[in-house]
């Protein structure tokens, strides 16, 4: 059974919240990391409107980095996530989603990609930088951003579970 | 093929299709440049920029250049002010204390006359001069007060001027030399011929009673000869200007010496003062222009 796509305000409605709460949580890094990579590979990919998709995750990119203060350039994660939001895009319009299983799996894919990628960008805009926990902590708590965001944005009807 | 290319179209798409293009190619050039990229811009820039602010900074130096020239013709200007005023002010203080000065440095002559001559001189201050009027004087400011009295002898260090003629509670009246009811025991310098003054008016004088056998010149000096009592011997009263022969008599003209009309301060003899006193006035040896023989 194919899912319908989230309205596309509600998905714009959600992705400004948690932009905002990136920029708001700059003192706690770990959850800042989770936060983005929610906004990033969960909330701001929609089929066939990549490029709003692609602007709320440079925009997280620019936040995130911007709030840290640790990098001499920056633009590395804002690439990183531009590049993975395309894709995530694409796969969502490539392969639609049938379930919540699907769904944790591919973020879990995505997350493993976005954390590869966003290191290596910045390795590369910024040179040689500390790892950090927000990787591990994002993919460990992947089931629970996931269904949050499956929740969020495919809400029940209330004629059974999806 | 042909759907393809009608899906590839300038369509909304389209454009946002080429907009995620251009925004991954932008970030990802701006990631490649990597973290000296804001080194080499700035270089870039620089390079860029550097014939503007070449331009900028030769316009900036111009507009200093002129600004300090302007300040500093202000400057020169408020300075030459200034000095204008204070020369205005200085000129104003001089004239103001001008009249003092003139005083002070009379009462510097008079101290040192004073010092020359061995007797016990008081000094006065000239505070009015009716000397125009006829039969004129000076007005001392001093009289019965400071214990002055009649006929004590005034000079000062040009020579004699006068003696007192009236001498009322705190004024005195000086009658001056050249006054024609004035009468001083003269003698002359070289010659030692007694004579007795008798003013004739404006600085000069007649010696009367020379006898037409002495021998004066023009420009001898005269001195006084303390017959009168008035004024001891020796201060110089002034110089012969002219001899002329006359009857019984030579007619010796004199012109005084002392400035009558410019007299401020004066000092005065004792009265009845000794006849011989060592003489103050070392009385140049004027060498006569014009010789003349009082005798025939």
């Amino acid at each position: 059974m194919r899912l319908p796509a989230p309205s596309s305000l509600r998905q714009q409605l959600f992705c400004g919240v948690t932009l905002a709460l990136v920029a708001l949580t700059a003192p706690f890094p770990v959850v800042q990391a989770l936060l983005h990579a929610l906004l990033v590979l969960a909330l701001a990919p929609r089929p066939g409107a990549a490029l709003s998709g692609a602007l709320w995750a440079v925009a997280a990119g620019w936040v995130l980095e911007s709030t840290l203060h640790l990098y001499p350039h920056l633009g590395g994660t804002a690439w990183a996530n531009l590049t993975v939001v395309l894709l995530a895009g694409w796969m969502a319009g490539r392969w639609p989603l049938e379930g919540l299983r699907g769904w944790l799996a591919r973020l879990a894919g995505l997350c493993v990609l976005h954390g590869l990628l966003v290191h290596g960008a910045v390795r590369l805009a910024a040179g040689p930088h500390p790892w950090g926990w927000g990787w591990l902590a994002s993919l460990l708590t992947l089931p629970l951003w996931g269904w949050l965001s499956w929740r969020l944005l495919h809400p029940p009807t209330g004629t059974g579970r999806r | 093929m042909a759907l393809r290319a009608s899906r590839w179209r300038w369509s909304r798409a389209g454009w946002q299709r080429l907009a995620l293009v251009l925004l991954w190619l932008g970030h990802g050039t701006w990631v490649l440049m990597g973290p000296a990229s804001g080194q080499r811009w700035s270089r870039a820039g620089e390079a860029f920029s550097r014939p503007s602010q070449g331009l900028a900074a030769r316009w900036a130096e111009r507009r200093l250049a002129q600004r300090d020239a302007a300040l500093s013709l202000a400057e020169l200007r408020a300075d030459r002010t200034r000095l204008a005023a204070e020369l205005e002010q200085a000129r104003l203080q001089a004239a103001r204390e001008a009249p003092r000065q003139a005083e002070a440095d009379e009462a510097v002559r008079l101290l040192g006359l004073k010092k020359h001559i061995p007797l016990e001189l008081g000094a006065a201050r000239v505070i009015f001069s009716t000397r125009p009027a006829v039969f004129g004087g000076l007005i001392l400011d001093q009289g019965l007060d400071r214990g002055l009295v009649q006929d004590q002898g005034v000079l000062v260090p040009e020579g004699i001027v006068g003696r007192l003629w009236s001498v009322s509670a705190t004024q005195s009246k000086i009658l001056p030399a050249d006054a024609p009811n004035a009468s001083v025991a003269v003698m002359l310098m070289r010659s030692r011929a007694t004579g007795v003054l008798q003013g004739l008016g404006s600085g000069r004088a007649l010696i009367r009673y020379v006898s037409n056998q002495e021998v004066v010149q023009v420009g001898e000096a005269v001195l006084t000869s303390g017959l009168d009592r008035v004024f001891p011997r020796g201060l110089l009263v002034g110089y012969v200007a002219e001899v002329t022969q006359g009857d019984l008599e030579l007619r010796v003209i004199l012109n005084l010496s002392a400035p009558l009309d410019r007299v401020s301060a004066v000092l005065l003899l004792p009265p009845q003062p000794p006849v011989e006193v060592q003489p103050p006035f070392l009385a140049p040896d004027v060498k006569p222009s014009k010789k003349q023989r009082g005798t025939p």
